[in-house]
């Protein structure tokens, strides 16, 4: 692609429709405007938390063969077992990672590190609390400005939850929960729906405190030397850009929101109703990714501990709650009862990437999930064991993901690998003789791949060169 | 090297001649040609000329003249290893005589000074910077008269390569932060501002009798019972307690309830399920029973839990009181209570905080207990966001807590008798942080005029300088265009006002004005002078009567300015000053992020490290305040220690959680900075010392000498060598220093360090490491001998004053200046040190030296 011919393309457009905008905010027109005509590289990212772990029968247990969460072999030769059987159309899309985990999190209970699944932070198991920023909001503080919403940040539970207890999978740069919403209807809206009043009030506002704001730094300049003349150009950026945010904010105001047909959704659904409520849960990822309204988006299936609504979602295969699933393995038939719930969710999951990757790329190159990546994973294994996170890589083909493996890292970890290697619920507790990689350098290596220049991201040590 | 300071004084005198001649100053390249070089050239060129060049340097390539010459570095080199005697080295064959040496330091201490003084006004580094995150906090509480930390979401300061957070070329301004400003600005005010009548406060009364009975009622009732036999029985005690069963032991070890008059008692009990524990708040004040007997005792390390449910506010000030007193009447330890407030939202997700400043120490007898509170900002602790969303008893828990831990470090309990907690308390209405902004005037119902009167006043404050009508001018244009938008008056006017906290004339520490030669017209104005006195010493913005003197033009009379510095250090804010220069200066962020590994040293604990962060602290304010010599930091016969610190140390016992001076005898090995835990530990790995990360520190915090930088490809210990893994620590030390790569730096950082191996990883003494004697014995480039703590101490104290002196005057000079000090400005510390040495190396007095100095007055 001719990046100089695209921008002057661009420019003409531009003036010929009577505005004069600074560049940065050409990104976010190419967005919505359809008058531009060539191919757009869009990267998205979606990710998903299962809590509660997954069921991983030691190697001896009968059940180790079908219920197993993890895949029988490795690399490129491996059978899905039951559990994610429902996957297999999308086996040459996806890869199943094992020997993956946080390591500043490895001793503390499952139960309470959902907080730092896509952090990576230390954030211990009692005391004082302090989490770090997310993955989604590193891709979101790049891809945000391109789209009406930087990101979408969803879960059953709804809003931020508790320390050590999060309903959200998305922290700021501060380290902050980011609520999220549970509710299709009030989703819908804010999406596709409504307009903010109040949004276009404090826009104003602002517009005149920022031209104060600028005069005060103009005529502080007048009264300084030239050298801290140069110290204070910075602050005068700062207020540019901020200016230059909010002409891109007002304009979303007034361009139209995407239309977007609402028969085929049931917005009251809530999770007493999990199979539907999960399914539209999806569809409005979709939606919002089709209409470019953001990139990014968070969806945690569920709080950790059982606790709240989201214990509801194995009603849709006929179990009264979700967390007990967990710990009932070791009763008859408790890993098969399990795996069933976790069929499900992989089949939802899977129905998910079918309809991006059946749907073509707007605009763009191939299908929608071949610019999509699609993360989803729990940050224990079994037995609350914050170990092994099980791990699944979705999509984002043409950023150059590679598919269709089932990737093992670590050493020593043989009993580990497609098991937990413990069978109690005490396990959790025990010393690590074993060593696994940090799931940040996974974190690295899509950020790269999505386009975002770090260094390092969550404590990750390096990146992982096979994905 | 007392050679240095009897030559500076010479050189001052000589300088003020120069200075006043008014000729174009000129460098003396005879001198250098007749006297200095030919010194040079037998003692020194040898290495470091054409021949050879030893450590890349060529001395006799080297410019003389140091007005214009670009080779001003290797000289202050030149200057200071021969002041330091590490040059020659002491096996060299050719050595410099006496004479030979004052004759260069002679020549090279004026030029030096000379050049400096020249070169000032061309100096690349100005004071013009923004204010740092700590000190945006504090003009914000200092100006809004609001106790919050609004500076907690702005990302932490890049610190300096002096190791300061204050220094203009490291503090930035970004697009991101600038946002936050805007945002915290506008928080900031809506927290100062009210509107409406006092908001109607929930109040909880809480008697450890009700407590107790809601745990077990058959308790209470047997107390009772008990208690009645005694009383209308006349039986004795135990042979009521007899007639009533022993149910209720009288030992308990965790906290406990207690009737004071049976004896009896049971354990507290608290868990977060189904609100069993939650008090309900009441809307009138309970009235406060008179004291009771029935207590809760709180053990050392124990904790009692009021659980509050949901019926906290989400902002406003927590008042929690309770009626305590120390459990035993007699002995010297009064117990401290610490409040922490938490909750627990299901099994695995607990969080709590410790919440309000301030241990409280209860120093109250049983007979007599006292009311003690404290007061918790409930906008800034960890809140539960359940509340209002859950029902109180559901799942997860949206019930908070707070809890009164014990954190006594000696075995000694507290009881109480009842809590009583007030939320939001108020102790005026509207509160002063509002009627501070908006005052009664006559004009109040002209908007527009009250509207000027109100930025007049607010914009003088913040800005921290007279205000222009122009200036005025343009916020009341803003205000009419926003107020068009607004609501209200109030509305429009703290939109207004956020601008005044977040234009560049509130964030930045201004001196206006270019610069020319002119000594006069680079002197800063009294209120550039007052703030520069107030972000030096408060690390916040002046106060009304610094601000007024600067009006009447009274600061810059040098009696009215010693006179303020004085006021201002005998305010309790300069303990802002002795915090954050003694934290930066001496690195200590790295105590901060230190974990101790708790397999070997399974005794240390967090009381532990509070202390070990709080002495170089408190020691600093100790030596400030009563203004003693800044040489107690390489040595002093005393130090600053509470009862759990004492213990480390083997002192013998103190009482009480706060630090307090105790005297120190030679056999305790403590005393100065060097012996400090905290410092030690800091400089160690958690699990054992680090004889580099010592050394460095030496030489970087302390003397002001830091080594190069270590150069590429550094070849690092291969410890998978059986060889090497064999080696004591020095010895592998010493087999890395005689790589030639690294000899160079290495002679001259590890030896500092290997005398501090008597200390172990937390700073404790110790005679052996594993099996084998330490070895602390080293010797310095020079070949000056070391032997252990003692010897390095006695070392610095013999030859190192000078140099020691300076290193205080350039780092709390580029503390007060806010900026790197450059060569431009070496005259000007070399002034101050000279000063200093003179006035016996009073650390006030530094202060004092600082503030009249040019370096501080002008631009």
């Amino acid at each position: 692609m001719n990046i100089n011919f695209f921008s002057l393309d661009r420019r003409k457009f531009l003036r010929g429709a009577g505005v004069a905008l600074a560049l940065p905010w050409f990104e976010s027109f190419t967005g919505v405007a359809r008058a531009v005509q060539r191919p757009v590289k869009r990267k998205r990212l979606a990710c998903f938390y299962l809590p509660d772990g997954v069921p991983m029968p030691l190697e001896k247990d009968p059940a180790f063969k079908d219920w197993g969460w993890f895949p029988h072999g490795k690399d490129k030769d491996f059978t899905f077992t039951k559990c994610m059987e429902t996957l297999k159309p999308l086996r040459n899309e996806l890869t199943v990672f094992s020997g993956l985990s946080h390591p500043a999190v490895r001793r503390v209970h499952g139960h309470s590190n959902a907080d730092q699944f896509l952090t990576g932070a230390d954030t211990g198991a009692d005391g004082d609390y302090q989490n770090s920023i997310s993955l989604d909001q590193v891709f979101a503080a790049h891809a945000g400005e391109h789209t009406r919403h930087a990101s979408l940040v969803m879960s059953t539970d709804g809003g931020t939850g508790s320390p050590r207890g999060a309903q959200t999978m998305s922290y700021n740069s501060n380290g902050r929960p980011i609520p999220a919403e549970h509710k299709p209807k009030r989703i819908f809206d804010r999406l596709f729906v409504k307009r903010n009043l109040n949004a276009a009030r404090r826009l104003a506002l602002s517009k005149s405190a920022l031209d104060d704001l600028m005069e005060d730094a103009r005529s502080l300049k007048r009264s300084l030397s030239s050298r801290d003349q140069e110290t204070l150009g910075e602050y005068l950026q700062s207020v540019r850009d901020t200016e230059m945010k909010i002409e891109k904010a007002k304009r979303w105001l007034n361009i139209p929101l995407p239309r977007v047909g609402v028969d085929h959704l049931k917005l009251d659904v809530t999770p007493e109703d999990p199979r539907n409520y999960l399914q539209t849960m999806y569809e409005l990822i979709y939606l919002a990714f089709k209409t470019d309204t953001t990139r990014v988006a968070t969806y945690q299936l569920g709080r950790e501990n059982g606790v709240g609504i989201s214990d509801y979602l194995a009603r849709a295969v006929g179990y009264k709650a979700t967390h007990n699933l967990s710990h009932e393995t070791k009763k008859p038939g408790g890993f098969k009862n399990f795996g069933i719930y976790c069929r499900f969710i992989n089949e939802e999951l899977g129905r998910f990437a079918s309809r991006l990757k059946a749907t073509p790329e707007p605009g763009g190159e191939g299908n929608m999930l071949d610019n999509t990546a699609l993360l989803f994973g729990s940050a224990s294994s079994a037995f609350h064991l914050s170990r092994n996170y099980p791990l699944l890589l979705v999509g984002g083909r043409n950023m150059g993901f590679k598919h269709g493996q089932y990737l093992k890292y670590g050493q020593g970890n043989k009993k580990h690998q497609s098991t937990s290697g413990i069978s109690t619920d005490a396990g959790w507790r025990a010393e690590m003789d074993y060593t696994e990689l940090p799931l940040s350098n996974l974190y690295l290596s899509m950020l790269h791949k999505l386009g975002v220049e770090t260094e390092c991201f969550g404590g990750s040590i390096g990146t992982l060169s096979e994905v | 090297m007392r050679i240095f300071t009897t030559l500076l004084f010479a050189f001052l005198s000589n300088l003020t001649l120069v200075a006043k001649t008014g000729d174009v100053p000129k460098a003396k390249l005879v001198a250098f040609q007749t006297r200095v070089e030919p010194v040079l050239k037998r003692v020194c060129f040898g290495c470091h000329g054409p021949e050879k060049q030893k450590g890349k340097l060529r001395i006799d390539a080297l410019d003389p003249d140091l007005l214009k010459g670009k080779d001003v570095s290797w000289w202050l080199e030149v200057f200071d290893v021969i002041s330091n005697g590490e040059m020659p080295p002491e096996d060299s064959k050719v050595q410099l005589t006496d004479a030979e040496k004052t004759r260069i330091i002679d020549w090279l201490s004026g030029e030096i000074l000379f050049a400096s003084q020249v070169r000032r006004s061309e100096q690349g580094h100005t004071s013009f910077r923004r204010m740092t995150r700590y000190e945006y906090k504090y003009a914000l509480q200092d100006l809004l008269d609001l106790p919050h930390d609004f500076s907690r979401d702005l990302p932490p300061e890049t610190v300096s390569e002096d190791g300061f957070k204050n220094s203009s070329e490291m503090l930035q301004m970004t697009v991101v932060q600038f946002e936050q400003y805007r945002e915290l600005a506008l928080k900031a005010l809506e927290r100062a501002t009210v509107r409406g009548d006092v908001p109607q406060p929930v109040y909880y009364g809480i008697s450890m009798k009700a407590a107790a009975t809601r745990i077990d009622a058959m308790y209470a009732a047997n107390v009772e019972a008990t208690r009645k036999r005694v009383k209308e029985e006349g039986i004795a005690l135990e042979e009521a307690l007899e007639k009533q069963g022993e149910n209720y032991s009288r030992n308990h070890g965790g906290a406990h309830f207690k009737d004071l008059i049976t004896g009896q008692g049971i354990g507290t009990r608290w868990s977060y399920g189904g609100a069993k524990y939650a008090w309900t708040p009441t809307s009138t004040r309970p009235k406060v029973p008179p004291a009771l007997p029935d207590v809760v005792v709180i053990p050392a390390n124990s904790k009692y839990i009021v659980d509050v449910g949901d019926g906290l506010p989400d902002v406003g000030t927590m008042r929690v009181r309770i009626r305590a007193a120390r459990v035993t009447p007699e002995g010297k330890h009064p117990p401290t209570l610490r409040l922490f407030f938490g909750n627990q939202a299901s099994n695995d997700s607990r969080v709590a905080v410790r919440a309000g400043e301030r241990d409280i120490t209860i120093t109250a007898s049983p007979d007599k207990p006292e009311f003690y509170h404290w007061d918790v900002r409930l906008s800034e602790i960890a809140r539960n966001a359940y509340r209002h969303i859950q029902k109180l008893g559901q799942l997860p828990n949206p019930a908070e807590f707070l809890y009164f831990q014990n954190c006594s470090s000696t075995p000694v309990s507290v009881q109480i008798d009842y809590v009583e907690i007030t939320a939001p308390v108020h102790e005026q209405w509207p509160p002063e942080s509002h009627t501070r902004i908006f005052f009664q005037s006559d004009h109040q119902a002209d908007e527009k005029k009250y509207a000027r009167e109100v930025l007049a006043r607010f914009m003088r404050r913040a800005w921290r300088r007279p205000v222009t009508a122009a200036e005025i001018d343009q916020k009341l244009v803003l205000f009419a265009k926003l107020r068009l938008q607004c609501d209200d008056f109030q509305e429009a006017m703290v939109e207004v006002l956020a601008t005044v906290l977040s234009s560049p004339k509130f964030l930045y520490l201004v001196q206006a004005g270019g610069v020319d030669d002119k000594k006069e017209s680079r002197r800063i104005s009294g209120f550039e002078l007052a703030s520069r006195l107030s972000f030096f010493l408060w690390s916040s913005m002046p106060d009304e009567q610094l601000l007024n003197l600067a009006a009447k033009g009274k600061l810059l009379d040098p009696l009215v300015l010693q006179a303020q510095t004085r006021r201002l250090l005998a305010d309790p804010k300069a303990d802002r000053f002795a915090r954050y220069f003694t934290r930066q200066w001496l690195g200590m962020e790295l105590l901060d992020f230190l974990k101790i590994d708790s397999k070997v040293y399974g005794r240390f604990d967090p009381l532990l490290m509070e202390a070990m962060r709080e002495e170089p602290v408190a020691f600093f304010g100790e030596v400030l305040k009563r203004n003693r010599t800044v040489m107690d930091f390489l040595q002093s016969d005393y130090t600053m220690v509470n009862d759990r610190l004492a213990r480390h140390y083997g002192l013998p016992e103190v009482i009480g959680n706060s630090l307090r001076l105790v005297k120190l005898k030679a056999s305790d090995r403590r005393g100065g900075v060097l012996t400090q835990a905290g410092l030690l530990a800091m400089n160690s790995d958690g699990k054992d010392s680090h004889p580099l990360k010592r050394g460095i520190w030496v030489l970087e915090n302390l003397l002001n000498d830091p080594p190069a930088p270590p150069p590429p490809a550094v070849p690092e210990i291969d410890l998978a060598d059986p060889e090497i893994l064999k080696l004591t620590l020095k010895e592998r030390m010493e087999d890395h220093r005689n790589d030639p790569a690294c000899i160079s730096c290495h002679s001259k950082i590890d030896p500092w360090g290997i005398a501090f191996e008597n200390f172990d990883a937390v700073g404790l003494w110790r005679d052996k490491i594993g099996k084998d004697p330490v070895d602390a014995a080293s010797v310095l480039f020079n070949k000056d001998e070391l032997r252990g703590m003692k010897g390095l101490k006695d070392y610095l104290l013999a030859n190192r004053q000078d140099q020691f002196a300076r290193s205080m005057v350039h780092k709390m000079a580029a503390y007060a200046m806010g900026r790197p000090l450059t060569f431009g400005d070496r005259s000007q510390v070399d002034r101050i040190t000279a000063d200093l040495r003179k006035r016996s190396d009073g650390l006030a007095d530094l202060v004092f030296l600082i503030v009249k100095s040019d370096l501080f007055q002008l631009k």
